[in-house]
């Protein structure tokens, strides 16, 4: 912001704007949600009022919220894992080797194409309605961006390193391990965000093919019985969990990795 | 030591490349060059003419098509251990510090270092004045100190002859002067035969014994020019009409290619 202009708020007032915006507009919106709500009379089971989603979930037992969480986490987090230690391999030899590139990138882009919705119930057909169809679900959703950003960032590896590695007649395994990977480490990021997110709308979509428990099949199975407050509540709480473990993967990034973060 | 300078420490024969194996344009042709122990011999030319090609196929990172590269008297198939190579830019690795990116050659190569290497590069690096940033890491230097712990880490693994891609491109005019004389000074500490590629003429004046001036692609001898100012060489050097006189020769070939 380089342009001149003066500004009518003082500095300080500004600042402090800047810094809370986010949190008055979203505040602003529940409000507003909530007046409509109550001056258009809408009833609940139409678009349920903030306070009435609020209350849906304390009237919900804690234990039942830790049961479904629990379920919906479980296979987040094994799909989300199980994909990671597909696609870097995948990567790894992708970049290594041309003919690999040949070989896996077509499968990978036709898995990739085939809706996991209408793939899901033929998974649950074939392999049952427990957790390891539910992980193969999310797994199939989560690994593409992995796989295509630990690929690109692996490539853009600077030329001049990729010579000194072999100027030195050094081993493949270390040009890949301790050139290559660490180059795609601010890359392999970038897909462990998108593919966290992805990671639990796998899992509630698996839940909504076959589940017992998980927020999923809670919001499908609230909805159902036109608990629509008890349902948005769910909702809400899967978005919750969504915001932490994506901001989880930033913190260990930042742990881990603190050199790949973009310099500010 | 008469002898020793008698056997050339990089030899080119008739030396010619060509990147499409099926036939094609020549990057380089007909390049004949000796460089004998210690000396600093420069390659300018305008870009493209392929400067770096030929330092590549000395480093063994490319075999030429036609011809031969020896190094000491070694037919060149592929890198050797007795070649160091500094690179246009530093391409330090920015997740691990100064001294650790001066060993990274060791590391890469045999998986680990030991405590005498270890003080070797401490005193590398207090060669290049850069003890005090030992723990840094890469991203808080200066594109000229980057670029210093790059030829620091060329040189760890002691090597007989130093290969040098443009390595200055990237500075800023007056960092790279400076970086110049630094470079003389750490040659003059640890003699070296150098094959230093620049696009730069009083750069290459400045520095080298010798000057290999090459044409447009494809690129091929058109002059290599004797440079005998005296050493050491100092910003006073640049003043003198002799080398005044030695890059208006040089200037002569690249801007009028056809007067020869």
């Amino acid at each position: 912001m380089n342009q001149k202009r003066t500004d009518i708020l003082p500095p300080k007032v500004r600042a402090w704007l800047m810094r809370y915006a986010s949190a008055i507009f979203f505040i602003a919106l529940v409000g507003l949600w909530e007046m409509v709500c109550r001056i258009g009379d809408i009833p609940n089971y139409i678009l349920p009022s903030p306070a009435s989603i609020f209350n849906a979930f304390f009237d919900v037992e804690f234990s039942r919220w830790l049961t479904h969480l629990w379920a919906t986490l479980r296979v987040a987090l094994l799909g989300f894992v199980l994909s990671i230690v597909i696609s870097i391999p995948l990567a790894v030899a992708m970049v290594r080797s041309e003919l690999m590139t040949r070989v896996i990138y077509p499968a990978l882009v036709v898995v990739q194409a085939t809706p996991v919705v209408a793939v899901a119930p033929l998974i649950i057909v074939l392999m049952g309605t427990g957790d390891p169809s539910r992980i193969l679900i999310t797994c199939m959703i989560t690994f593409f961006p992995l796989v295509v950003s630990a690929t690109t960032g692996m490539l853009e590896t600077p030329a001049e390193l990729v010579e000194l590695s072999q100027s030195l007649r050094a081993p493949r395994y270390r040009e890949t391990w301790q050139i290559r990977i660490p180059y795609a480490i601010p890359h392999i990021f970038s897909g462990l965000k998108v593919s966290i997110t992805l990671a639990i709308i796998g899992a509630v979509v698996a839940e909504f093919v076959a589940a017992e428990e998980g927020l999923g099949y809670f919001i499908q199975f609230s909805t159902s019985f036109f608990k629509i407050p008890q349902a948005f509540a769910g909702l809400i709480f899967l978005a919750v969990i969504s915001l932490l473990l994506f901001k989880s993967v930033t913190w260990i990034q930042t742990w881990l990795f603190p050199w790949s973060l973009p310099k500010k | 030591m008469a002898q020793a300078s008698d056997r050339a420490f990089v030899r080119m024969e008739g030396v010619g490349h060509c990147y499409n194996p099926e036939g094609g344009p020549m990057a380089v042709q007909q390049i004949d060059l000796e460089i004998h122990r210690h000396e600093f011999v420069a390659v300018v030319g305008p870009s493209g003419c392929g400067k770096s090609t030929l330092l590549r196929m000395v480093s063994g990172l490319l075999i030429p098509s036609e011809g031969k590269v020896s190094v000491f008297e070694h037919q060149v198939t592929e890198p050797r251990d007795d070649v160091g190579i500094v690179f246009q830019k530093p391409t330090l690795l920015p997740w691990i510090n100064v001294r650790k990116n001066v060993l990274f050659p060791l590391k890469h190569k045999y998986g680990n270092y030991s405590k005498a290497d270890e003080k070797r590069a401490d005193e590398l690096l207090a060669m290049a004045g850069l003890s005090q940033f030992a723990e840094r890491m890469p991203d808080e230097l200066s594109g000229g100190m980057q670029q210093r712990v790059g030829i620091v880490r060329a040189l760890l693994l002691n090597p007989d002859i130093l290969l040098m891609d443009e390595p200055f491109s990237a500075l800023d005019a007056m960092t790279r002067e400076q970086i110049g004389f630094d470079l003389l000074n750490i040659w003059r500490d640890n003699p070296k035969t150098v094959l230093f590629i620049t696009h730069s003429i009083s750069e290459a004046v400045l520095l080298a014994d010798r000057v290999l001036v090459m044409s447009q692609r494809p690129g091929t001898v058109l002059d290599l020019i004797d440079i005998d100012l005296p050493r050491p060489r100092t910003t006073e050097t640049i003043q003198t009409p002799e080398f005044a006189e030695l890059t208006a020769r040089i200037r002569k070939h690249i801007y009028e290619p056809e007067a020869h």
